[in-house]
């Protein structure tokens, strides 16, 4: 069975730097969506978002360097170092890099516009057009950690992280490394947040219900966004007792879905969760849990949970939506699987926040109290909008 | 989980391309062949002034794409939609319809709809945060590329964007073979597309790194590199699939390598050290230690990467092996480069044809390969490499073999 040891994990997070602390955060069903001071948000419909506030970089990375960084950079090289204390050791020299992003450097590219328009297209800062690439993050992380194996930035909206994890294990089990730092990194910024507000995806007060992240409650009527980094320390033959162990990964496409919306296909995401749960080598019934993609969207959680009860009939595991937490887009989806791996690591199942009631189609209800319950393996969903689709399992044991 | 195995062979059986030597892959060849540049005075952004103004644009493309679906794409997408239908309709002629349903998308792209980006960005300056139609944004993302070609010609198999600066359609490829191989989806549309942008434009210039002339990789006068923009696609199955199907098969994707620098933020290692890597890893996907005849390099016109990768090929393969930059035809399609001169050098193994180095009259002292000068040279090719490097220090190399 070829599968990949988690062995460290290094989270900056809304409300948690270090993966004891964003534990701590998920046990208490603490969610870190404020009001934003980041930005102007007047005129929006949307006022919230988790957003990274007590965390310094300098902490983790030299003055020097510093400058040369974006705040993505910063935020995940920040990582980077936290997942290594995490697991004790630094990767060899061989290891590779996988980084997922759904926006990417959007803020660094708006800053670098503001310059051009102010100075003209020859005066723009070089630094600024340096760290406009979308792997500037993964770059900078094998600079720091001296990583010569692949370094790739994977960018697919809410799957970003989930299809960096699973190319990075395809080359662990490969052979091509002996280990990899998968990871994902966002920043929460005026630009998407004003986007997604027009587009109506954000969620908002409305008939007297309050501004908040509600997956699968018939309330729902938007996502909130967030922001940070994980980095997660994967490896062939763990150095430590793992978190736990990526078993498998499936991939298709909703073609029902439009440009920047859901569609209807939930037999297309059936059909990924069906595939990495037989590229993780079980059976259905082996599934002991699920961590959903569900947001709080009207269409993207109805997918979801068409599809969860289409794949699982009756017999639907335990249920648990993390987005309310820390939003959408959070660490590329990083933060997803970190609440999953801790979840498997702890044998516990975490609350779903913002759940109240339940979608009148709904056959299930998520778990609303955290308790302990016998993990052997977890299905990690991520379903975009746009239709892109990649679900992973994660397991206990190595084979 | 099911590992790539490396023993089961990947077939090529489309191929598209748009760039600024043709809108299509007959067009391209026949620019190829006739030595013929597609290098000019920059047209985008007038009213702009910029420290260089030489470009390899595209041109209109209005005519090649249907209006209705094309009205919310970005010219990164539309130009993705058109290499991907050509390669598409190549691999289905003759042959048993590809089964889209299990067909994943990998696009390589620098920066996706940035293009329209700045546009709205503009707009929203002088008219106001709540005043400019989000529309024109939706595809700013660099997932749009990809979700545009999987929308426009209905696959299902999946969707992934890679965007890893100039390395970004290398390793899009790279990827897809990976999926193909451990039948996590059926066929690949791979590829990449990048539109020139002014972020792009200013960028380099601000670096210095741009030529005034159209760029002359590994001349002793080489000053920089020529921008330019395209988009390509691969389709790509396992071998056996793509008989099956009773498909031309019209190149084999042996393998690839990745690796990274682990040195600066934009400027290669000066020795190479990567860029040899990645070479190496590339070759030791095929278990028979294939000998090269021929290196499609990155080859973009710098002091620094001409010269690293010169050092790399001579510690890879040695110094008997010709090398050309196809980036002297069509300058450098950034994102999209390591899919449009993927396709250039399937296309000089159809061919038997290896493209040249236009413009090279006296190489650098410390560029001391055989860089193919001027006029395309016959030669017998069974294996072929072609590179891509990109900020970062991101290496990719793609092995191709004869069909």
């Amino acid at each position: 069975m070829n599968r990949v040891a988690i062995t460290g994990i290094g989270i900056v997070a809304p409300g948690a730097v270090g993966i004891e602390p964003f534990r701590a955060m998920l046990d208490a069903g603490m969610t870190s969506i404020r009001t934003i001071d980041r930005f102007d948000t007047a005129g929006l419909s949307a006022h919230t978002a988790a957003l990274v506030t007590d965390f310094k970089a300098r902490d983790y990375i030299l003055a020097m360097k510093l400058r040369r960084m974006n705040t993505l950079s910063r935020y995940a090289v920040s990582a980077a170092r936290l997942a290594i204390d995490d697991a004790g050791a630094q990767p060899p020299s061989e290891s590779g890099v996988a980084i997922g992003t759904a926006f990417g450097p959007v803020q660094t590219s708006v800053d670098y516009m503001q310059e051009y328009v102010a100075k003209g297209a020859a005066l723009a800062p070089p630094q600024l057009f340096a760290e406009s690439v979308a792997n500037a993050p993964g770059s900078h992380i094998a600079i720091e950690l001296d990583l010569r194996g692949f370094n790739l930035t994977v960018t697919q909206r809410e799957s970003s992280l989930l299809a960096a994890a699973m190319f990075a294990s395809s080359q662990i089990v490969k052979g091509t490394v002996p280990s990899a730092i998968i990871g994902g990194v966002e920043e929460v910024n005026e630009m998407v947040f004003s986007v997604l507000d027009r587009l109506g995806a954000l969620a908002h007060a409305e008939d007297g219900v309050s501004e908040a992240v509600r997956p699968f409650d018939r309330r729902r009527n938007g996502m909130s966004i967030g922001e940070g980094s994980a980095i997660f320390i994967a490896e062939g033959t763990p150095s430590r007792q793992p978190y736990g162990w990526l078993a498998g990964f499936g991939i298709a496409r909703d073609t029902t879905a439009t440009i920047s919306d859901w569609g209807t296909g939930d037999a297309q995401v059936a059909a990924a969760m069906a595939a990495a749960i037989d590229d993780a080598g079980i059976q259905l019934s082996d599934v002991d849990a699920i961590y959903a993609s569900a947001n709080g969207t009207k269409r993207g959680d109805l997918l979801e949970l068409r599809a969860i009860q289409r794949l699982f009939g009756d017999s639907v595991p335990p249920v648990v939506a993390t987005k309310a937490y820390f939003g959408e887009y959070a660490a590329g989806g990083g933060f997803d699987l970190a609440a999953a791996l801790l979840a498997m690591r702890d044998q516990k199942l975490h609350a779903s926040l913002g759940f109240g009631e339940r979608d009148p189609e709904m056959r299930f209800t998520p778990v609303t109290v955290p308790r302990a319950a016998n993990l052997r393996n977890i299905l990690v969903n991520s379903i975009s909008a746009g239709g892109g689709i990649v679900c992973a399992v994660i397991s206990r044991e190595a084979a | 989980m099911r590992k790539p195995d490396t023993s089961t062979r990947l077939a090529i059986t489309g191929i598209g391309i748009i760039c600024s030597i043709g809108r299509n892959r007959d067009e391209v060849w026949q620019s190829i062949v006739e030595s013929r540049a597609g290098i000019g005075k920059l047209t985008k952004f007038p009213g702009e002034t910029f420290p260089t103004d030489v470009a390899a644009e595209v041109g209109e493309i209005d005519d090649l794409v249907d209006k209705r679906e094309s009205k919310r794409m970005s010219r990164s997408d539309l130009l993705a939609v058109i290499a991907a239908s050509e390669a598409i309709a190549q691999a289905n002629e003759n042959a048993s319809p590809l089964p889209r349903e299990r067909a994943v998308v990998s696009t390589g792209t620098s920066t996706g709809g940035l293009l329209e980006g700045e546009s709205f960005y503009f707009d929203r300056l002088v008219r106001g945060r709540g005043r400019v139609a989000v529309s024109r944004v939706l595809q700013q993302p660099t997932s749009g590329p990809s979700d545009a070609v999987a929308r426009a010609l209905n696959l299902g198999g999946g969707v992934l964007s890679n965007a890893t600066a100039c390395a970004s359609a290398g390793a899009a490829i790279g990827m897809a073979g990976d999926l193909l191989r451990s039948h996590h989806a059926d066929v690949a549309v791979a590829g990449g597309s990048d539109a020139l942008c002014r972020l792009t434009y200013s960028g380099f210039n601000v670096l210095q790194a741009v030529d005034e002339n159209p760029c002359t990789p590994f001349a002793a006068d080489r000053k920089g590199i020529t921008l330019g923009e395209g988009a390509s696609y691969l389709v790509i199955e396992r071998w056996d699939d793509a008989v099956a199907r009773g498909a031309k098969i019209l190149a084999e994707l042996c393998g690839y390598g990745a690796t990274c620098d682990a040195h600066h933020p934009t400027a290669p290692h000066e020795d190479g050290r990567g860029a040899q890597a990645a070479m190496r890893g590339a070759l030791a996907e095929s278990a028979d230690a294939p000998r090269v005849d021929y290196i499609n390099a990155h080859g973009t016109g710098t002091l620094l990467n001409d010269s690293a990768e010169t050092k790399a090929i001579l510690a890879a393969v040695g110094d008997a092996v010709p090398v050309s930059s196809s980036k002297s035809y069509f300058g450098h399609t950034l994102g999209a480069s390591g899919g449009v001169e993927a396709v250039i050098t399937v296309l000089a193994l159809q061919n038997q044809l290896a493209p040249p180095t236009l413009r090279l009259d006296t190489a650098a002292a410390d560029c001391t390969l055989d860089y193919i000068p001027h006029t395309p040279r016959p030669m017998a090719m069974t294996n072929v490499l072609s590179n891509t490097f990109g900020f970062g220090g991101s290496n990719v190399s793609l092995l191709f073999r004869r069909a």
